[in-house]
This record gives structure tokens, C-alpha cells and sequence, in this order.
């Protein structure tokens, strides 16, 4: 009945607590105050430094988000 | 805009997109029914989630980051947020849903909160309400782009003869629900056919945002940099580029939490997760549609990539847009305006059909959730109560859930039509979605509280949503509808009936806030504060304590369902019969699913709890668990129980599960408590043998002097004339045995009475130089008679020790008759003292066999003789050293036996040192200029 538990490859208490380790910091991050902190003025490459530093946060999440999901 | 597609084109790819829809659908089905699902697929899994995106994504965002700039993001990190929480929460919901057999979410929370109908009906009217305006804003954002690509004109719907689009879209929409969100009423309420049509829908969505933002950036612009640099030139638009609009300056201290755009971006993240738990249509694809849980594992990074790519260019298109515009066309149309505009008519075809996806996954997964919600939490479980007779004599249900959940899903469309048509672009249509949003909010607290607080009641949860809801409606639906001018304005202004404390956006005086982050505010506090307060002071029942237990504990290992059910109280066999619940289950389920769940029973045979649960796991597939209830008691009350009497043994079925649980964990202790008591016991049992031994070593040993007593006395009466050398040599040995008896039997009662603590003691500073003397004297007989030299290595001045000199005597006594014993004729033994910190340490050696170091505790032990383990037979009560040891540790001294050290001589590598410690009295201060003067 829980097999999927079972899976041996990893241990799914270490990849739930990553992930709520994960939600902890994208909380932090995507949120006001450092969120102003760093939403500074100027570009990037064009590109608002605001909307570059948010997307590449949101990435970021997401890509360790794969990750945590794959290394033991 | 002056160009415009011609509509029967437009009509034409609508119907002919919305067609392949279909057809998608229909194979999936097909491809399902064969064995080949297609949906059994992790990515496919994800990509439905994307339902999550609907016009207000696809359109709204563009209007939304025309006016915030950033602010339009939160509405996507809070889902995010929520998919990192997902190994946590998701993964426990679906597992509950799979064991419970849950039909939405109204059917959850009812299950949850003991098969509460009243809360399952509550949730689906709520749901209804909150979400209906919901979709006839995806109506009106798919008329107004149809408007716009047509050159209909771009604000607003206007008047026209094929302007009905609205119409015409609900329509095809209703279809699409009822064909394949509705077409059988399914056990496992799976959907294939539906979730692979989302999922296609999904792709198409993203593919039309991205074509039309890389056409904006690259086509109308020369890429990013020249596009922010134009935008950039313009301070109005240059403003949108930074965190002012979203976010507002850092808030001064003397400002509340909540006010201004802080408060709105920190409420729309919370809202936004919460809706991605809580509306109807995501919970349908994410929990009811989930055919295996492994697909939450991509989901988690999939889906939030999804939002991120459809979002990626929306500031870029709404900054176009205000740019090319200005303010002549609506922000809410640049994703068609745009690509029109620019001439690429392709483009804005492509742009209006990622539109109609956006609606239409989102209309057909709503309205078949709220459908099955509303027929069975809400339709169901009236029938059943109402009209119970009617119901009876029908043989199968099946059509009438299907017609109900038809006229629902027609009803719900028809209602969002009509909301449509008559808001038009009224400021409640415009602000829906968060208004909605926060509706369905309210489900949120009753749903994880009661994943992970067992204690969390019925009473408390539709306390809950109930006040969270009132207060939606108060502070966010009325106003709302005040703004569009149904209600008066000075409902807002003034609040009702001039009560400047009732304003629904200054509750109570709470000025200032975003009105988002005020309703929530209050919504929350109301909802969460009559949930918590009311389960704290409630006392469920035993059925509802046993499904709490069923939701917070779904990871632990369930207890064997059938075995515990066996032994079913008696009252069991007059109830149902095994032919009863074939007939309900055929009734809502078919025949040939009845007749497969029941085979092998006669159906005159009692049900008995076992098939009795089976049927209602099946009818709650089917209709939800409230309603699987009613159900099966109304149709057994024609017969033999009456319907409160099985609905009662249905719950005492669930406690009997709940009691096993809870039976296990006792057996457990049981076990645990069983261990210690057999360790205990056998412990004793060594105990008890060692005094048995004990025992017959000193009978023994008080036999054998009593023996020879005897039998020279017997001689010595019987031989009056034996001579008297040999009379005096009888003799003696009759008085040497009588001491050895002598001391055998006060040694036992030494022994006693120290065990008794019964010994007086007279402990204090005494020389032990005399007492060892005294000791040596005592004991110099033995190593004479048997050959031993005895060397003593005793300093004249030895310091004082404490200690009471009687006992201190007896243990060297002690020690000294045992190495005498021991030591082979011929051998040497040696007494001498040593000083350490502290204490005096005085060591008896000798030349015996020593001691095996497994052994060196063992002799000390109370009943141990350690001669008949060495030498084959007792040599001596085995008390000795056990009074020694009493002694020493009575005095505060240690005791213990080592080897003896090497020295000259062939036989004194072997042998045993026996030494003890007692502790020295005054300052031991002196002790080291002692020990020197000693060497």
C-alpha cells in the first residue's frame, strides 16, 4: 500500500524537508521587504534589474525544486 | 483599430480548434478504455494543472502589469510556493482522496468532518456562488477578443446580431462538460478524455503568449533593450519598470502592516495558493483526476516553470502596448491588439485561440467540479432525505445522477451567462477573480487543519466557512456590487445606514488597507477563530473521531480493514441483507458492478459490516460520501432496519476500525510491558537456582565436619579401652572440626546479619598496623600446617584510616585464609600495604591458580564458590570474600583481584592478588611523603 514511500533510489523525509526548506527561503525571497531591498533601479542587460532579479529567482526555485527531487 | 479578420473566419477556427478539442478528448477516452492512457503521464499530469492559467492569466495579466508593473506576479509565486509544498500536503490530500474515494472538494471536507452533509452542501453553494462570476468573466474576455480581432471594437461588448458569442462559447462549453466531464457515472470520477483535452489546451495557451511576445519584442521592436529603452523614455511608463507600482516605498514606521501595496502583494501571494488548493477546477485536475501520486514529484518544478514561461513576457507586451496605444485600447485586449496591429493576422488568430483554450479548459473543468459538487453534497443528499420512496422504486439511479449533473453543469453555465450579460463590464466582473479567489479561500483553514489536527470538529469547520463567508460577502461581494451601482455608493462611503464602524472596507475603523488584505484580514480571523474556537469546545462523536483519525493518520499503516469486522455485535444479522445492498449499489453503479462486488454471497445472507463498508466505498465513488450514507440507509429502511439504526452501525463500523487502531497500539505496550516482565522473571529464576546452590555447598560444608565429629565420637564411646594417644588424637580432631564449624556457621550469620544491615558498627580512626598483625596471628596456623611461607611487607608507621577494626581484621582474615586455601603446599603468599591518593590500599598475594578474568567479578558474588569451578570441589562457603567485599564497600573502600605480578621463583607467574582500599583519615595530605619514605 505505500510502495511509493518504499521507493529505495532516496529517502522521502529528506526530500520533504528540502522542499519545505525551499518554500521557506522562495517565501523570504519572493516578499516585500528583501524584495524591495533588492528590486534596485537600473538594467540588465536592457532588462530592468527588478524583473531580471525576480525571473531569475523564480528559476532559481524551480531548478533547485528539480533538483531536490533527483540527488539523494 | 481599423483592421479586423473577418468573423466567419474567426467563428470558423474557433469551432474548428474547438472541435479537435473534442476530438482529442474522444481519443484519449478510447485510447483509455484500451488499456493505453494516455494521461498516465507525469508531464500530461503537470500540464492540466496549467487549467490554473485562464483569460484572466492570458489577457488580465497584460491589463494587470499595465497598471502594477510587477504587481501582476503574486498570483503566480503563491502557486509556486504552494507546489514546493507539495511533498507535505499534496501528496497526504491525494492519499486521502484515494483511500477515501472523494468526488471533489466540498466531498473531502464533508468526509472529513464525519460525512457531514450540512458542510458538503455548504461548500458546494459557497463554491457556486464564489465562482460562477468567475467564469462569466472568461466568457466576456472571449467575446471581447472576438470583438477585437472582428473589429467589433475593442471596450466593451457591443450590440450586433452575432454578438452573442458569450452564448454561443457557454454553449459549446456545456456540450464539451456534459459529453466528457459527465457522460457515466464512474467509481473513480476519472476523466481522461477531459484532462488530456487541458493538458493540450495548456500547451496551445503557452505556445500563443510566447509567439505573441517574441513577435512584440522582436517583430514590433528590435528586441528587449530598445523596447525597455523606449519605455524608459516615457516616465509614466518608466515607472512600471520599477517596484513603486507593486510594491510602494518601504512602509514609514508609523504606517499599519497592511497599508498600501505591501499589504496587496503579500495578500494576493496568500490568496493565490490558497485558490490553487482550493478552487473547485484545481483540485478536480490535481486530486480527483490524479490516476498516481509519483506525477507530483515533476509537477513540483513543472508547473511552476509553466507560470514562469507564460509569464515571462508579459511587461514587455503591456509596455508595447501602452506604447503603441496609448490609452485607446483597452490593456486587457494588447495580446490581440498587438500582433493586429503590427499586421501579422496569423499571429492574432493564434493569440485569440491561446484565449479561447485559457477559457475554455477553465469553463470545463469548473462546471464539471461544481456540477459533481453540487449533485452530490447538495441535490443527493435532498433526494435522498425527500423523496426516499420514489428514489426506492426505481432500480437504477444512474440516469437521474447523470441528468442531475447535466442540468447542473447547464445551470452553472446559464447562471454565468446571465451574470455576464447582465454585469457587462461593471467593476464586479473586472475584480472576479481576486474576489473569487478569496471565496474559495475559506476552504482553505477546514482543509489542512483538518489534514494534520485530529481534534478538528465538524461544529468547528462549519462555524468556519460559514463566518469566512459571511464576512467575503460583506467586505468584498456587497462592495463590489455597490461599485457597479447596484447598491448605493455611500453603502462603501458611509457604511450601511450611516454606521461609519460597518464600512466594508474599514471594518470596525481598520482604515487604510489594500481591500484585498482587509477582507482577508477580517475573513481570517472570523473563519479561523470560529473554526479553532468551536473544535476546542467540541465533542465529536465517535464516527467522526474515527474519519478525523482516517485523514490525519492516512501514512500509517492501516489495521487489516476485514479482521477486526468479524466478530460483528449480533444485531448485525437482523440488519441488511447481502440482496439490499446489491440492489443499492446496482442502482447507482449498474447491475454488473453490483453483482461483481457481492459475487459468491446469497443475497438472503446478512450483509455484515465487511460488505456493508465495501458498499458504501463504492456509492461514495460515485456520489460522495455524504450522500453514500443517506443512500444506503434509505434504501434498506424499506426492509427489515430502520435507516438512524444502520447509519448508526455504519458508524459503529468505522469505530470498530478506529478501536483497532488504537487496539494495536495497546497490544504493543502489552508486548513491551510482557518483555520486561519475562526479563525480570528470569533474573529472579537465576537468583532463586544460585541459593539452591547455595544452600546445599553449605550443607554441605556443614556436613563434613559434622560427619568426622560424629564418627570419632561414636568410636571414642563405643572403645572405652582405646589407648590414649589415640584418645587424644580422636579428640583434637573433634575440637579442630567443631571450630571449623564453628566459623562456618558464624560466617553464614555474619553474612545475614550484614544483609539484614543488622551489623553494629563501630566506625572510627584506627591503626591498621595492629589489625593486620592481630589478622596474621589469627590466621599464621594455616600457613604453617600447610607449608606456605607468609612474607609481610607492612611500614611501622602506617597513617590512620577510618574504619571499624573488628570488620577490618575479619576481611584480611578473610583474604588471608582464602589465599592460604588456595595456595598449593610449598607456596608463598604475601601481605602488603601501598598508599594512594587518599586511601590505603592493602593487597594479598599468592601463588595459587589465580583468578580467570570472566571470574575476577563473579567471586565476590554472595553465592559463588570459587573452589569448585577451580580445583573440581567446595573449599569453602563461598561467603568469604562476599562478607569481605560488604565490608569494604560498607567502609567506603573499593575491593577487587588482579593477577599477581611477576616475580622471582618458578611458580609465581601464576597466582591471584586480592586487594582492598580504605580510606584514609585526616589530611591526605601526607600521604605522598609517606609513600616515598616507604620506598
Amino acid at each position: 500500500m505505500n510502495a511509493p514511500d518504499r521507493n529505495p533510489g532516496r529517502s522521502p523525509g529528506r526530500h520533504r524537508d528540502r522542499m519545505i526548506g525551499l518554500f521557506l527561503l522562495a517565501a523570504a525571497l519572493f516578499n516585500p521587504p528583501l524584495l524591495g531591498l533588492f528590486g534596485v533601479e537600473g538594467r540588465v542587460l536592457g532588462v530592468p534589474a527588478l524583473y531580471v532579479w525576480v525571473f531569475g529567482l523564480w528559476a532559481a526555485v524551480i531548478a533547485l525544486a528539480a533538483l531536490a527531487g533527483r540527488t539523494r | 483599430m481599423e483592421v479586423g479578420l473577418d468573423w466567419t473566419t474567426v467563428l470558423i477556427a474557433a469551432l474548428a480548434y474547438l472541435s479537435a478539442l473534442f476530438a482529442i478528448a474522444h481519443w484519449a477516452d478510447r485510447r483509455e478504455a484500451a488499456g493505453h492512457s494516455v494521461i498516465a503521464s507525469p508531464t500530461v499530469f503537470a500540464l492540466s494543472l496549467g487549467v490554473y492559467c485562464t483569460t484572466w492569466t492570458f489577457y488580465g495579466s497584460v491589463g494587470r502589469a499595465a497598471t502594477l508593473g510587477i504587481g501582476f506576479l503574486p498570483v503566480y509565486l503563491g502557486p509556486t510556493l504552494l507546489m514546493l509544498l507539495a511533498p507535505l500536503v499534496l501528496r497526504k490530500i491525494l492519499r486521502i482522496a484515494k483511500a477515501q474515494r472523494i468526488t471533489s472538494i466540498a466531498d473531502f471536507l464533508a468526509s472529513r468532518y464525519g460525512h457531514s452533509p450540512l458542510l458538503g452542501g455548504l461548500v458546494a453553494l459557497t463554491a457556486t456562488v464564489g465562482v460562477t462570476p468567475y467564469i462569466a468573466l472568461q466568457l466576456k474576455a472571449v467575446a471581447v477578443s472576438f470583438d477585437a480581432l472582428t473589429g467589433g471594437g475593442g471596450l466593451g461588448p457591443a450590440e450586433g446580431p452575432f454578438l452573442d458569442h458569450g452564448f454561443l462559447i457557454a454553449a459549446v462549453m456545456a456540450l464539451f462538460a456534459i459529453v466528457f466531464g459527465a457522460r457515466q457515472i464512474d467509481a473513480a470520477e476519472h476523466h481522461p478524455g477531459m484532462v488530456a483535452a487541458i493538458a493540450l489546451e495548456s500547451l496551445v495557451k503557452l505556445i500563443a503568449f510566447l509567439a505573441v511576445g517574441l513577435f512584440v519584442v522582436w517583430g514590433l521592436h528590435d528586441g528587449l533593450e530598445s523596447l525597455f529603452d523606449a519605455a524608459a523614455a516615457r516616465p509614466d511608463l518608466a515607472r512600471l519598470m520599477g517596484s513603486d507600482p507593486a510594491l510602494g516605498h518601504a512602509p514609514t514606521g508609523n504606517g499599519p502592516v497592511g497599508n498600501g501595496p505591501w499589504g496587496a502583494w503579500v495578500t494576493t501571494t496568500i490568496l493565490s495558493a490558497a485558490a490553487m488548493l482550493c478552487l473547485p477546477r484545481q483540485f478536480q485536475v490535481m486530486v480527483i483526476e490524479s490516476v498516481d501520486e509519483r506525477h507530483l514529484d515533476r509537477a513540483v518544478w513543472l508547473f511552476p516553470l509553466y507560470l514562469l514561461l507564460i509569464n515571462l513576457f508579459v511587461l514587455p507586451v503591456a509596455l508595447s502596448g501602452l506604447l503603441s496605444f496609448g490609452g485607446r485600447v483597452d490593456p486587457d485586449l494588447f495580446m490581440v491588439a498587438l500582433p493586429l496591429s503590427g499586421g501579422a493576422d496569423w499571429l492574432a488568430l493564434l493569440a485569440f485561440l491561446g484565449g479561447l483554450s485559457a477559457a475554455a479548459g477553465m469553463i470545463v473543468v469548473e462546471s464539471v467540479a461544481l456540477s459533481t459538487m453540487l449533485c452530490n453534497d447538495l441535490v443527493m443528499p435532498i433526494l435522498l432525505r425527500t423523496r426516499s420512496r420514489a428514489l426506492a422504486r426505481s432500480a437504477d439511479l444512474a440516469p437521474l445522477l447523470l441528468a442531475v449533473r447535466r442540468i447542473a453543469i447547464v445551470a452553472i453555465l446559464l447562471f454565468g451567462y446571465g451574470y455576464f450579460r447582465l454585469a457587462g463590464s461593471a467593476y464586479a466582473l473586472v475584480s472576479i477573480g481576486l474576489i473569487s479567489f478569496t471565496a474559495v479561500a475559506q476552504f482553505a483553514p477546514a482543509l489542512i487543519g483538518g489534514l494534520y489536527w485530529r481534534g478538528a470538529t465538524r461544529r468547528g469547520a462549519i462555524g468556519g466557512v460559514t463566518a469566512g463567508t459571511l464576512v467575503w460577502a460583506y467586505t468584498l461581494l456587497l462592495p463590489s456590487f455597490a461599485r457597479s451601482g447596484w447598491l448605493p455608493a455611500s453603502f462603501i462611503a458611509d457604511g450601511p445606514w450611516g454606521v461609519a464602524a460597518l464600512r466594508p472596507y474599514a471594518l470596525f475603523g481598520l482604515e487604510g488597507w489594500d481591500s484585498l488584505a482587509h477582507s482577508l484580514f477580517w475573513t481570517a480571523l472570523a473563519n479561523i477563530g470560529a473554526y479553532v474556537g468551536l473544535s476546542l469546545f467540541d465533542r465529536p462523536g465517535a464516527a467522526e473521531r474515527a474519519q478525523a483519525a482516517a485523514f490525519v493518520d492516512v501514512f500509517q499503516p492501516a489495521p487489516n480493514d476485514a479482521a477486526p469486522l468479524r466478530e460483528a455485535p449480533p444485531d448485525w444479522r437482523s440488519a441488511a441483507s447481502v440482496g439490499d445492498l446489491t440492489r443499492v449499489v446496482a442502482r447507482f453503479l449498474g447491475p454488473q458492478r453490483a453483482e461483481r462486488a457481492f459475487a459468491g454471497a446469497e443475497p438472503d445472507e446478512p450483509a455484515g459490516p465487511e460488505r456493508l463498508r465495501l458498499a458504501e466505498r463504492l456509492l461514495a465513488g460515485a456520489i460522495g460520501g455524504a450522500s453514500a450514507r443517506v443512500a444506503l440507509a434509505s434504501s434498506v429502511s424499506a426492509g427489515a432496519v430502520e435507516a438512524a439504526e444502520l447509519l448508526r452501525m455504519l458508524d459503529e463500523t468505522s469505530d470498530v476500525i478506529a478501536h483497532s487502531r488504537e487496539l494495536e497500539r495497546k497490544t504493543a505496550e502489552l508486548e513491551r510491558a510482557t518483555d520486561a516482565l519475562r526479563a525480570a522473571n528470569e533474573r529472579l529464576t537465576e537468583l532463586d537456582r544460585l541459593k539452591d546452590d547455595f544452600l546445599s555447598t553449605v550443607t554441605h560444608e556443614l556436613r563434613t565436619p559434622l560427619t568426622s565429629i560424629r564418627a570419632l565420637s561414636e568410636i571414642l564411646h563405643d572403645s572405652p579401652d582405646l589407648d590414649t594417644d589415640q584418645r587424644q588424637e580422636f579428640l583434637a580432631v573433634i575440637i579442630k572440626e567443631s571450630e571449623r564449624l564453628t566459623r562456618l556457621i558464624n560466617q553464614v550469620l555474619d553474612m545475614a546479619k550484614i544483609e539484614a544491615g543488622a551489623l553494629d558498627w563501630r566506625i572510627e580512626t584506627i591503626d591498621v598496623g595492629p589489625a593486620l598483625t592481630e589478622a596474621v596471628a589469627a590466621t599464621e596456623a594455616l600457613f604453617l600446617e600447610r607449608g606456605i611461607t607468609l612474607s609481610l611487607d607492612i611500614p611501622d608507621h602506617l597513617p590512620a584510616v577510618r574504619g571499624d577494626v573488628d570488620r577490618v581484621i575479619q576481611v584480611v582474615v578473610n583474604l588471608l585464609s582464602n589465599a592460604a586455601k588456595f595456595t598449593p603446599p610449598g607456596g608463598r603468599t604475601r601481605l602488603e600495604t601501598r598508599l594512594e591518593s587518599g586511601f590505603l590500599r592493602v593487597t594479598v598475594t599468592d601463588s595459587g591458580p589465580g583468578v580467570a578474568a570472566k571470574d575476577r567479578e563473579l567471586v565476590f558474588d554472595r553465592f559463588r564458590q570459587s573452589g569448585d569451578t577451580l580445583t573440581g570441589k567446595p573449599a569453602g562457603t563461598g561467603l568469604g570474600l562476599a562478607i569481605a567485599k560488604r565490608i569494604v564497600e560498607h567502609l567506603g573502600g573499593r575491593i577487587g583481584v588482579a593477577d599477581a605480578p611477576a616475580g622471582p621463583g618458578p611458580e609465581s607467574g601464576k597466582g591471584a592478588a586480592f586487594w582492598f582500599t580504605l580510606p584514609l583519615a585526616g589530611n591526605p595530605a601526607d600521604a605522598p611523603e609517606f609513600g616515598e619514605r616507604r620506598e
